[in-house]
């Protein structure tokens, strides 16, 4: 399986690779640990004529409690002890991602944009046009929902749920300029499906911010998949809550691994301010969790099942937290 | 002959023998077929079908023929004569001629000087073709249908082979029945999933030959099928088996991208080189057959066994491979290890537009086995009897003959029961975990060799083993036996050096050659330690004889008094009286040069006259009793087996090392096809064809195992050993699912038993008030 | 487009080396096709399997996931690297006497991932190595004599 031929950039500064960008608009693709993009590239899916590889940018780098560098290895981040008892949900969801040895090479950046994934896409190229391309590569319908709009690939980076709940920022620059956003916004909710996050042309995430409320919370991430490695998500589950005593100061839940972007429930969550996090309300919300998510039958375990498992996913995940924050139910 | 070996003065052999190649592998220097290479070799590329079913109109190669940089691109017709692993069923070409069969299904193939290059012709080739009904159902294909895959189908159906037993009388067994048990299985296909993509070099020669290079089980058929379809005789064909990285079946039969590789090569005087990805490995497939079958028990108010009446429809995919043995297979391997005094089979293989299933490790024994096993544990349940109680009031003795005459020798069944039973804890925790908790029995019965060779009669021998020893001492030892991986090599060397009585490190193994080596049929069945055991003893045995007459000769004592000492020759009461073995050989070495040595082994007569009699029967069977212990969680259905304790009777464990990695090796398996692993289709098409969506178990994953080596010495075994390569694979399954039964309450009889299917199990159970206990 | 190379300099099992190697190249052909190392397995080329590791500064690496270009100026050690001479690495001797390379396909990928297991941590525990060797895919011995085999190793025996 070699890679169909295309240009190798290998900027060492962020303002040389934007300019990289510019000159290839349209026509590349950022290269970050290449555990994500080389496998697809060997798929022949969505190719293009450049690849910027990012490695040699310093500015991306670096990680500390407050900042981690869109380019520190998965594995530099799981060995790392001091983030671990900061962010214990964030620890949980790095020793879940892959492999140890995808997370040797696979970044936190690459992690964050990680390609949404469906069985009709993630297939090689003879697969898909033995079938018919589909609208996420070169085609233009959808194998999963009939139709010829939408695209409903799942999102199954394990990283992005548990950030989110820890209310954490993307740093971005992009050729018009640098911004902060929060991590979610980085995932395009309200879009098509197919282009899976809402970055300005070029724009490259620099690395994640995570205020300081962040390490008042405990946190937990439970992942579900058939093996206990290799496996994508086939939902994750990330909670992070600040608790006195029992009662809620702050709570956040996101999931990943169900529909097209990871997503928070802050409608949710925020009845549950102030009050005792007790089972019956837990219950209730998880419940609630489950019924507000869509999967779809485009992954390994059916749609169905992986809808039940949300309210048990996301009930021990909370759960977690509580332990770990020393409260009683 | 020297005397018989004394059983237990063993130097090597039963004890744990690390495999000979070991080193090679651990640093990286052995040599697998994509490893190799040749002086201007050429990349060999084949065109899939991308339709399931239909008639070739055309193929425009012109095109992709005239694209500098390729040497050769060849249609079916170029080959077109058809070949298959068993005679009686020759329906496969190396190139699809006049139909594809499936998506992947081989439209033409292409030599050029590199991939890129390769895989533009490949792009270059236009097909048209008439679209056919796709068949994807079994059950529908035992009808009569439109456009039926094969001529050769039954009666215009896509049943291509039938099979109707009845030993006994059933009905009348059922009718004075006290117990009855009903069980419909439903099983997944699965694949062999070894982790070495299969791969072949050709290369022809202006000296008239053609040497072939590939990642095969059984060099042998691939020698035959070779010279059948290119139309060379086969001393014009030389076949090589390099390393194989794994194979369990998925490397047995001749497969078509050899054959096209031979033919790229014939047809450019190049080497060429067919390497294949994952996706192609998975559409190759002959994995294990998706299965539907039914099992009806009858039994006495004891629980003795009366009667099973099984039927099954097996989803053959597009070829018939070994399938005619697998429908056999899927009956008659339920003939032990108990005694079945009636027994009534209906067996249909039926073809579908799927890539083709074939024979993989425990073929034909796995399915059928979990059936009877999840049957026997609720047959006992009903009858209100312990399982291990049930199972030895049922077991066959030594010796017997079951009803449809296979004939058992050894078996140390009731020792395995026993062993398990006491290493498991059974009796304090059999009904008596918590909830979500359970332990389970299964047990095992399998072939130790099967007694058939495929294309020749018995009276041509099974396996030949030559010894060559120059004056140097070392012994260059030669046979088609297949090491894939089973360390058949390092027995084929103990049996050597334990017999001569030289030093391990004396003995080579030379690399299947056909060329060199003598005919072996090779890595399947679970029939090299037996057979290749058998012949190489007697090779062994034969060149100690000329060792022990020359040192007879330079002692002055006759050879009846000469006793084999460690890498020496002694007079059997003066042990200070002897002459080193290099003294020994090169006396022995006067008058002949190298001495050089041989032995053979053929089963003996055995089955009965009827038709399909042969299938099954075997010089020797393996027996097995397993226990699992599992945990699941109620409320995700997710659960995992914590250990497994593994009774096995392998008749005397030559090598220990080696059954227990083959024990190991096997539940891996095992618990791959039972906890996940699945081909999962959407009409014809797979929808999973690689190694991340085809689950094989991870090292988490994996239960304790403890392997208990109870066999007793089988009469005709070498040194009294059986099978261990496949038959540790069958008690697996049906152990786990009865131990998920004792946890939850629920009967699993569809696998692979997803969590989901635990839940709903669960589910189920609980909406009929059926409470487990205590829950 | 046709292939745009660039000449890369490694450290390659302690000797250094120059190769030109086209932009697109991943760095298991490199070891393979083009330095002809054979000992590091290609099994399935997307990362899925683990056959393929290899060290690059030490570090394992999915060398059919890493562009070769992006190793220039590193030190790459390939299974052939982790042994003096005709010797055995106590990995790899671990690994013969517990009888943890059946097919021996994956064991080049599991003796360069065990060595920089045993490299962080010298004294695992059985988990450790569960968890550490969860990359690497084997069909044929249901792992338990190679994490018996690890665990020999670490600990001398
Ligand atoms: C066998 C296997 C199993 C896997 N299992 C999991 C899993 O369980 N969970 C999981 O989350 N992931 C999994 N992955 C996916 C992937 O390996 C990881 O998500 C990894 O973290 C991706 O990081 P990377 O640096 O390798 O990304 P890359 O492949 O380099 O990049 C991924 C994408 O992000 C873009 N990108 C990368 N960095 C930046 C940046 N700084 N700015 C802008 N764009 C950027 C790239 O252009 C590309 O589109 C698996 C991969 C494999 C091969
Ligand atoms: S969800 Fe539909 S459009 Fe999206 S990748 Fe799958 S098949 Fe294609
Ligand atoms: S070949 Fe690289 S992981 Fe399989
Ligand atoms: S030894 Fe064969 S795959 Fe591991």
């Amino acid at each position: 399986m070699h890679l169909d031929p295309f240009e190798l950039h290998r900027p060492s500064s962020l303002e040389e690779a934007l300019r990289l960008a510019t000159a290839h608009a349209g026509g590349f693709d950022y290269l970050a640990g290449g555990t994500d993009l080389l496998p697809n590239y060997k798929m022949h899916l969505n190719l293009r004529p450049h690849l910027i590889a990012l490695d040699a940018v310093a500015e991306l780098r670096g990680r500390g409690l407050e900042r981690l560098g869109a380019m520190e290895r998965l594995a530099d981040l799981e060995r790392d002890t001091e983030l671990a008892r900061a962010y214990p949900g964030f620890a949980d969801a790095l020793a879940e991602v892959a492999t140890p040895l995808v997370r040797a090479s696979g970044t936190l950046g690459g992690n964050l944009l990680v390609e949404t994934r469906c069985f009709f896409f993630n297939q090689s190229h003879f697969w898909r046009e033995s079938l018919g391309y589909c609208l996420k590569a070169e085609g233009d319908r959808c194998h999963v929902v009939p139709q010829k709009e939408r695209c409903y690939a799942t999102f199954s980076g394990d990283l992005a749920p548990v950030l989110m709940a820890l209310d954490a920022e993307a740093e971005l620059a992009g050729p018009g300029g640098r911004r902060r956003v929060p991590l979610g916004a980085i995932y395009d909710a309200a879009g098509d499906g197919i282009r899976r996050h809402r970055l300005g042309p070029g724009e490259i995430v620099v690395a994640v911010h995570l205020p300081a409320a962040a390490r008042a919370r405990a946190s937990a991430y439970l992942k579900l998949r058939v093996r206990p490695s290799f496996d994508f998500p086939e939902l994750g589950a990330a909670a992070a809550a600040e608790l006195d005593g029992g009662r809620v100061r702050s709570l956040a839940v996101a999931v990943g691994g169900l529909e097209t972007y990871p997503r928070r429930f802050d409608e949710l969550t925020a009845p549950l301010v102030g009050e005792h996090l007790s089972d019956d309300r837990l219950r209730a919300f998880s419940e609630a969790v489950m019924r507000a998510v869509r999967p779809v039958h485009n992954t390994f375990l059916a749609p169905d099942y992986r809808r039940k498992m949300t309210r048990v996913y996301v009930r021990r995940a909370v759960e977690k937290v509580r332990e770990r924050s020393g409260a009683a139910a | 002959m020297g005397s018989a070996l004394p059983p237990d003065g063993f130097t090597l052999l039963g004890g744990r023998i690390p495999y000979i190649e070991g080193p090679l592998k651990v640093t990286g220097r052995a040599e697998y077929t994509d490893d190799l290479q040749r002086p201007g070799m050429l990349v060999g590329r084949l065109l899939r079908s991308p339709w399931a079913h239909a008639r070739i109109r055309s193929i425009d190669v012109s095109a992709a023929r005239s694209l500098p940089g390729v040497y050769a691109v060849l249609t079916g017709e170029r080959y077109p004569t058809p070949f298959g692993v068993l005679p009686i069923t020759h329906d496969e070409t190396a190139i699809a001629v006049g139909k594809v069969r499936y998506i992947g299904d081989i439209l033409a193939a292409v030599a050029a000087q590199d991939e890129p290059t390769a895989e533009r012709a490949i792009a270059l080739i236009r097909v048209e073709v008439e679209p056919l009904a796709e068949h994807t159902d079994p059950k529908v294909g035992v009808t009569p249908v439109t456009d039926p895959i094969h001529d050769r189908g039954l009666n215009g159906s896509n049943v291509q082979k039938e099979v109707a037993q009845h030993f006994g009388d059933v009905d009348a067994a059922f009718a004075r029945a006290a117990q009855t048990v009903r069980v419909r299985g439903s099983f997944a296909g699965v694949t062999h999933a070894f982790t070495e993509p299969m791969a072949t070099i050709a290369e022809a020669t202006p000296d008239g030959r053609l040497t072939v290079w590939s990642a095969t089980q059984v060099p042998h058929y691939l020698h035959r099928a070779l010279s059948e379809v290119l139309g060379l005789p086969m001393h014009r064909i030389r076949v090589i088996k390099p390393e194989v990285g794994g194979g369990f079946g998925g490397k047995s039969d001749p497969l078509p991208h050899e054959i096209a590789c031979a033919a790229l090569a014939l047809e450019t005087g190049r080497p060429v080189k067919v390497l294949f990805d994952r996706e192609d490995v998975f559409l190759t497939n002959h994995g294990r057959h998706p299965t539907q079958n039914d099992l009806r028990v009858a039994a006495d108010a004891d629980g003795r066994l009366l009667a099973y009446d099984l039927s099954a429809v097996i989803d053959g995919g597009a070829w018939s491979s070994f399938g005619t043995v697998t429908t056999y297979y899927n009956g008659v391997l339920a003939m032990g290890p108990y005694r079945v005094p009636n027994f009534r089979y209906h067996g249909r293989r039926v073809y579908t537009n799927r890539p083709p299933s074939g024979a993989m490790r425990a073929h034909g024994g796995t399915n059928v086995r979990y059936t009877v096993e999840v049957a026997l544990d609720e047959l006992a349940e009903k009858v209100g009897i312990d399982p291990f109680e049930l199972r030895r009031r049922n077991a066959l003795p030594p010796h017997s003959t079951t009803v449809n005459q296979f004939r058992i020798t050894s078996t140390s069944f009731l020792a395995c029961l026993d062993a398990v039973r006491a290493a498991s804890g059974w009796d304090a925790a059999f009904r008596q975990l918590p909830y979500g908790e359970g332990i389970g029995l299964g047990c095992g019965f399998y072939i130790s060799g099967s007694n058939s060779p495929i294309h020749f009669t018995p009276k041509m021998p099974q396996s030949t083993v030559h010894l060559k020893v120059d004056m140097d001492g070392g012994i260059a030892v030669h046979s088609m036996q297949a090491d894939i991986g089973q360390g058949s090599n390092t027995l084929l060397a103990a049996i050597v050096a334990e017999v001569v009585g030289v030093a391990l490190e004396r003995v080579h193994v030379i690399r299947v050659d056909s060329d060199v080596s003598p005919i072996d049929l090779g890595s399947y069945s679970s029939r090299v330690t037996f057979m290749m055991g058998n012949a190489a003893r007697r090779a062994a045995e034969d060149l100690r004889t000329r060792l022990v007459r020359g040192a007879s000769e330079l002692l002055g004592y006759p050879p009846e008094q000469i006793r084999v000492g460690r890498e020496r020759f002694e007079v059997a009461h003066r042990p200070d009286v002897s002459v080193t073995y290099l003294e020994a050989l090169h006396r022995a070495m006067e008058r002949t040069g190298a001495l050089t040595a041989a032995g053979a082994y053929s089963s003996p007569p055995m089955g009965g006259s009827f038709k399909g009699a042969r299938a099954g029967t075997a010089p020797a069977y393996s027996f097995a009793a397993y226990v699992a212990r599992v945990r699941v969680d109620a409320e995700t259905g997710e659960y995992r087996v914590g250990k497994m304790w593994a009774a096995f009777d392998c008749g005397r464990p030559l090598n220990r090392l080696a059954v227990e990695g083959q024990i190991e090796g096997s539940i891996h398996m095992g618990l791959g096809q039972l906890m996940g692993e699945t081909l999962n289709y959407r009409g014809a098409r797979l929808m999973n064809p690689s190694l991340l969506d085809y689950k094989i178990p991870m090292p988490a994953q994996m239960p304790e195992v403890e392997c208990l080596l109870v066999g007793e010495d089988d009469p005709e075994g070498p040194f009294g050993a059986k099978e261990a390569g496949e038959g540790p694979l069958v008690a697996t399954l049906p152990a786990v699912a009865n131990a998920l039964y004792d946890a939850v309450g629920v009967r699993f009889t569809d696998l692979p038993i997803t969590p989901e299917k635990v839940v709903k199990g669960i589910e189920l159970r609980q909406r009929e008030g059926r409470p487990w206990k205590g829950e | 487009m046709s292939g745009l190379r660039a000449l890369v300099r490694l450290t390659l099992n302690g000797h250094p080396v120059e190769v030109s190697c086209p932009d697109e190249r991943v760095l298991l052909d490199l070891v393979r096709e083009e330095l002809h190392l054979t000992g590091t397995k290609r099994g399935c080329d997307l990362g899925t399997c683990g056959c393929c590791t290899v060290l690059l500064d030490g570090r394992p690496t999915l060398s059919c996931l890493t562009l070769a270009r992006l190793a220039d100026g590193r030190s790459l050690t390939t299974i052939e690297g982790l042994s003096p001479g005709t010797g055995l690495s106590p990995v790899q001797r671990a690994f013969v006497e517990h009888g943890a390379t059946q097919c021996g396909f994956c064991t080049p990928g599991f003796i360069v991932a065990a060595t920089a297991l045993l490299g962080e941590h010298p004294h695992p525990t059985r988990e450790e190595v569960v968890r550490g060797l969860s990359g690497n895919l084997c069909r044929c011995t249901g792992y338990a004599k190679i994490i018996e085999a690890v665990l020999a190793a670490a600990e001398g025996r």
